[in-house]
Parts: C-alpha cells; sequence; structure tokens
C-alpha cells in the first residue's frame, strides 16, 4: 500500500478564450490549476467536487487524452507527460478509463466482440481463438453472457453498456483504472452493483482506482483516500474515514453536510453556500473560496493558500497558519 | 440484484432465436417497407444492370446469323459485309441483310435483335420515300427519329446508360474528395481547419459553367475529363456536411476510448468516426446523383457535354429547340428524365426515412 504508483506533479490544464478575429487570446479558462496527487498501488483514491471544478479533466489528463498545459505525470518512476505516442503505446496497456456516459462510450457499428478482439488484437494479447476464449472470459468476468459478443451496444441496457465499459477496460490487464463518474448515470439499484463489481475486480486483479464523483456516499463506500477539488484545486485530502468524520476545510464541510441521510429524525446543520461557483475564467483573489465561504475573514482575499500538512489532513485554507504561504515544511 | 430477476426473460430471449442486427441491417430493413422508395430502387437497379445488355435486346448488330452452312455471331464479333454475302462497303447492314436471304430463300436466315436499331445509326436510306428525318414516332420507331436519322428510343436508353454512369462515378469520386478532406479538418480541427476552409471558401467561389465553357473551348471534352471537371467542383457541399459529423463524433466517449487504447489516427478516424458519419452522405447521394445527371444533360444541351456522336438526352433536347415542331425530340428526352429524375428523387426520399439518425441510436 506504500508504494507510489502515480504521482501527479503541479498538473496544469488551461483552456485559452479566443476572441476576434485572429483568434487572440483574452484569457484562460483554468480548469486544473497546479494540482499534486499521488495514488499508491492498490488503494482507491475518490476525487469529488462539483460540476465544473475539473475533475474529469484531471482523469483525463493522466491518460493523455488531453494533453496538459504545465506539470509532470510520473507513473512507475517514469514521466510519461511528453513521451511519444509510440512510448505510450505501452502505458495504454496500464492505465485505463471507465466512462460517465454508457451511451457514448461505446461504437454503436461495432459489435462488442468485434471490439474487445481488435483490442486483444492491437495490444497483441491474443488472436484469433484465443481472443475469442479472451472475450468470452471478460464478459463473463463483469456479469454478461458470452453470446452477448455478438450484439450491437444499442441492444444492451445502460447497466450492462456499463460492464461492457469496464470489460474494455480489463481487457488490456491494466494497473491503474480511472472511473470517470462510472455509476452518475445509472440508476441506484445498478449503481451498487457495478461499485461491488469494481470492488471484486480491485480484490481479484489488484487494481488501483481513481474514483471520480460528486456522489459522496459512493465516494465514501469505495475509497481509501478522499480528495476534494473546487476550482481547479485541491483544497483538502483525507483519508475516507478521517475526512467523513472531521472535515477541515469549510468547502469540505459545507459539501458534506449536503450528503442526505436516511433517517427523518437526523436533524444535522446544513451548511448552506451562498452565490454560485466563480468562473474559471475569472477566479477570485486570495483564497479562491472565500467569496462564498461562512468562516472568511481578512486575510482570505489577500493571500493564497496552500496545500499544506494538519492533523493528518492536507488543506488549503487559512484557517490553518500551516496553510499561509512559506510556512509550511518541506513535504 | 436486478439484472439476474430478468435472466428468465433473457433467456427466452436467446430461445426465440433473435439475431442481432446492426443498425444498417435495420435501416436496410425500414427501407424496405418504404414502397414507393423500394420499388422505384428496384426499377433503377434493373434498369441500369439491364442497359449493359442493351445491345442484346436494341441493337444493331444480329444476334446470330446462318450462312452457307456456318453460324456467325456478329454481336461478339465485327463481320464484314463481303463475308457474309452482302454486296455493301464495311460492315455489314444485318437488316438488309435479312431482308437480302429472304428473297434469295437459300436457307440462310438472320436473328435479329427484338428491336433491330443501333445508337449511332444513320437510317436515312431506309426511312423510305418522302420521310426526311427527323421523322415522327411510329411503330418502328417508337419514339421517331433524330435529325441524322438515328432512332431516338435507342439513343434514350444509351442515354440513361452515360448519364447514369457519368453521375455515379462523379459522386462516387466527389464523396471521396469530400470524405477525406471533410475528415481532417473535422477530426484535426484549429490550424489545419482554418486553412483548408479558407481554400475552399476560395475555391467554391470558381465559376462551374464558365470554367467549363473555357476548358471545353481549349480541349474537346469527353467523359472523363468531363468527369474531372465536375468532381473538382462536386466534393464542396459534402466536406461540409463529413466535418460537421467529425467535429461533433470526435467529442464523444468512444473516440476517448480508441484514444486511451492507443489506436492511429487513421485508424479511429475512418474505422470508428467515419460508419458513425456517413448519414448525410447516404441521405444525400440519390440528390447528387440526380443533380449530376441534371449537370451533365444541360451541359449537352449547351453542347459543352459530351462529344457528338455519344447518345445523350441533353443533345437531343438541343435537336428538338432547332424546331418546335419536332415535338418528340423534346418531350421523350424530358420524359426520360423525369421518370430518371423522380425514382432517383423517391428513392432519396427512402432513404432519408429509413436513415433518420433519432430512430435507432440514442446519441443524439
Amino acid at each position: 500500500m506504500s508504494e507510489n504508483l502515480l504521482e501527479i506533479k503541479g498538473l496544469k490544464k488551461y483552456f485559452p478564450i479566443k476572441k476576434g478575429i485572429f483568434s487572440k487570446t483574452v484569457g484562460y479558462v483554468k480548469a486544473v490549476d497546479d494540482i499534486d496527487l499521488t495514488i499508491k498501488k492498490g488503494e482507491t483514491l475518490g476525487l469529488v467536487g462539483e460540476s465544473g471544478c475539473g475533475k474529469t479533466t484531471v482523469g483525463r489528463s493522466l491518460l493523455r487524452l488531453i494533453e496538459p498545459t504545465g506539470g509532470n505525470i510520473v507513473y512507475n518512476g517514469k514521466d510519461i507527460t511528453n513521451i511519444s505516442h509510440d512510448e505510450l503505446k505501452a502505458y495504454r496497456k496500464k492505465m485505463q478509463i471507465i466512462f460517465q456516459d454508457p451511451y457514448s462510450s461505446l461504437n454503436p457499428r461495432i459489435t462488442v466482440g468485434g471490439m474487445l478482439n481488435e483490442i486483444l488484437k492491437f495490444h497483441e494479447i491474443a488472436e484469433g481463438e484465443a481472443a475469442e476464449k479472451r472475450v468470452a472470459e471478460l464478459l463473463e468476468r463483469v456479469g454478461l453472457r458470452k453470446i452477448y459478443a455478438r450484439r450491437y451496444p444499442h441492444e444492451f441496457s445502460g447497466g450492462q453498456r456499463q460492464r461492457i465499459g469496464i470489460a474494455r477496460a480489463l481487457s488490456v490487464e491494466p494497473e491503474l483504472i480511472v472511473c470517470d463518474e462510472p455509476v452518475s448515470a445509472l440508476d441506484v439499484s445498478i449503481q451498487s452493483q457495478v461499485i461491488n463489481l469494481l470492488l471484486d475486480l480491485q480484490k481479484e486483479y489488484g487494481l488501483t482506482y481513481l474514483f471520480i464523483s460528486h456522489d459522496l456516499s459512493v465516494v465514501e463506500y469505495i475509497s481509501n483516500r478522499v480528495a476534494v477539488m473546487y476550482l481547479g484545486k485541491i483544497v483538502e485530502i483525507a483519508d475516507t474515514a478521517e475526512l467523513y468524520k472531521f472535515q477541515k476545510h469549510p468547502y469540505t464541510q459545507a459539501l458534506l453536510s449536503a450528503v442526505p441521510v436516511p433517517d427523518p429524525k437526523n436533524k444535522s446543520k446544513r451548511v448552506i453556500l451562498t452565490g454560485d461557483v466563480p468562473s474559471p475564467a475569472k477566479v477570485p483573489s486570495g483564497c479562491y473560496f472565500h467569496p462564498r465561504c461562512p468562516k472568511v475573514f481578512g486575510d482570505c482575499s489577500n493571500i493564497h493558500p496552500v496545500l499544506a500538512p494538519a492533523d493528518g489532513h492536507r488543506v488549503r485554507c487559512l484557517l490553518y497558519p500551516e496553510s499561509y504561504p512559506g510556512t509550511q515544511k518541506v513535504a | 440484484m436486478a439484472e439476474n430477476t430478468t435472466e428468465t426473460v433473457q433467456i427466452e430471449e436467446e430461445k426465440s432465436k433473435k439475431v442481432s442486427t446492426s443498425i444498417f441491417k435495420k435501416r436496410w430493413k425500414k427501407f424496405k417497407t418504404l414502397k414507393r422508395g423500394y420499388i422505384s430502387f428496384l426499377a433503377i437497379v434493373f434498369l441500369y444492370i439491364f442497359s449493359f445488355i442493351i445491345p442484346l435486346f436494341f441493337g444493331r448488330d444480329a444476334l446470330m446469323v446462318k450462312y452457307n452452312d456456318n453460324y456467325y455471331f456478329p454481336i461478339f464479333k465485327f463481320r464484314l459485309a463481303s463475308e457474309l454475302g452482302q454486296n455493301i462497303q464495311g460492315e455489314a447492314n444485318y437488316r438488309l441483310l435479312k431482308q437480302q436471304y429472304k428473297q434469295e430463300d437459300k436457307g440462310n436466315w438472320v436473328l435479329m435483335p427484338f428491336y433491330p436499331y443501333g445508337p449511332n445509326e444513320n437510317l436515312l436510306d431506309e426511312l423510305g420515300e418522302g420521310n426526311n428525318p427527323p421523322t415522327k414516332p411510329d411503330f418502328t420507331h417508337w419514339a421517331g427519329t433524330d435529325n441524322r436519322g438515328r432512332d431516338v428510343f435507342v439513343r434514350l436508353l444509351y442515354g440513361f446508360r452515360i448519364g447514369l454512369s457519368f453521375s455515379l462515378v462523379v459522386t462516387a469520386f466527389s464523396y471521396l474528395i469530400a470524405i477525406i478532406i471533410g475528415a481532417i479538418c473535422g477530426y484535426f480541427g484549429g490550424k489545419v481547419d482554418i486553412i483548408i476552409q479558407r481554400f475552399i471558401e476560395i475555391w467554391s467561389t470558381l465559376p462551374f459553367l464558365y470554367v467549363i465553357i473555357i476548358v471545353s473551348s481549349i480541349l474537346q471534352p469527353n467523359f472523363f475529363l468531363l468527369i474531372i471537371i465536375l468532381t473538382m467542383f462536386g466534393w464542396i457541399g459534402m466536406t461540409y456536411y463529413i466535418r460537421g459529423e467529425f467535429l461533433r463524433e470526435k467529442a464523444r466517449d468512444y473516440v476517448s476510448a480508441a484514444v486511451s487504447m492507443g489506436a492511429s489516427n487513421r485508424k479511429i478516424m475512418f474505422r470508428h468516426i467515419l460508419p458513425n458519419s456517413l448519414t448525410p452522405l447516404i441521405s444525400y447521394a440519390p440528390f447528387t446523383i440526380v443533380a449530376n445527371i441534371f449537370s451533365l444533360v444541360s451541359l449537352d444541351f449547351l453542347g459543352f457535354g459530351l462529344p457528338p456522336p455519344t447518345p445523350s438526352w441533353g443533345e437531343l433536347m438541343g435537336q428538338g429547340l432547332e424546331g418546335i415542331d419536332n415535338w418528340w425530340l423534346i418531350v421523350t428526352p424530358l420524359l426520360a428524365m423525369f421518370g430518371t429524375l423522380l425514382s432517383i428523387t423517391f428513392i432519396g426520399e427512402a432513404i432519408r426515412e429509413a436513415f433518420d439518425p433519432k430512430v435507432y441510436s440514442r446519441l443524439k
């Protein structure tokens, strides 16, 4: 559990805003702004945050589906941020992704078996009869019947499609799977099946997950550690049990107080945030969260906090003296 | 588990031998139910295939000749008149030969096609006394003859073959170019897209008709030159649609999935995105075919089309313009064109309905 499988150092993704006839860049949307994360072998790191905070951009940057603007992605000690297409092929086998929308993530023109066969052939895993056998194994492993290999995606339900998406990710025998909101498009009853499938697979193959979600209960169930993002930055990271008990950052507190509890007598205090998430193109000065923060004070609008360790958490908030820039110890 | 409870349903489903069908097969089934389009499709396909064996039914060459105990098959091999005992220069005239054998009554015979006139054959000698071409339709010449004494009906049939072949080739080539350029623009986007789009805009302002007239006045246009010219101007419209389809499809997750598997750009473009981008192409193809037939007819009419004596509808109409009394020279090619274009438009309509993307894909 201690070995770092993936290290993200200062990952940035800025989307330019262009205007005028000559497409002059007038500003940037800072979708992901200087993120540091490490994912240990065999763990599940949950990544939560509200819509538009950059969770998906982080996940896709890892696989270079989006080319990052800056920073480094180090996989097993090897920097893969700038390696060529050919070199990347080896890492494509080790890192895979499960998409959010099971409807658009499968090519409607290719049968399930055809798609899996093609991947097995391309990565020289199996060919011919061996490939057929492997496809059948994969489908049965994710809880589908092997005869489904002959079917087209439009003949499946959402849950079945998501299982096919999982089978596709598994087909190359990866070490790390980025789960980009894999259950948020599914019915609640199907969600639990898919999550249990993911947990079973993790146990069986020793997989590592980066689990991106906005559903905090799902994240609590599946993750070992949780990172909370706000406006392209990580505001708090802690072990799951710790984070769900004590939240240090006011944003995390607000976020978790919004989780519905299935108990009508439970009258826990809701932290209601005012205002909307600011546009990532025009971020506030100082702490990004200060215009909405219930515990805002003088320094918040001037000083930009850093992510610093505090009582087992790592938190980015000026309520904790460690977060003042320049004061933190070298992490 | 919810999916397990439906297990029995699934087994029953398999018992009923539900064959998995691709979207294309479903659309084809739907197309078949649209009678007007389907019948037009069968008719056009039949006529087009038939047009390649026209000489067996409509032509000047005898199918079979028996002469002095030898059998000849002139339809496959050129025969001199002297070989068959006919006293004229050059190639044998089988209609006259038939009459000659009948008069001689020596047991020789000629088997003519059902309608024994060729498209480029001058019938001045056979029209009879006092009949100067063009002659009116009658039982021998169903659509009369044109001003050079050629049979109009046979010329219409050959005109159909040439017109449709021409149009199919132009459509195929221009769509091929459109796919390649549209795919590059849509898939790569950015600077590549901007540069190619500006080039297309400049190219599309070239006046098509003037270019044809200029080229025709320098070079004698032939079938292939006209195909090249029409293709050069025909690809632009479809490029926009293919580009748009690619722009939309490349943002879908299945493309990201292919990228994350390490597939090459070419493979993603042509194996993954292209099959999902063909709807506008297939829907527009019949209308493009119609437009190309129309272009050829117009060019022939204006005299910038295929060189004489190629049988052509436009050229016949051009002749009709010279003397409005010769109504059959205008009416028959117009009817032929009307029938063909209408059938192809019916096909297009049915395809458009059958390929309605909203029906079988939940993507949109």
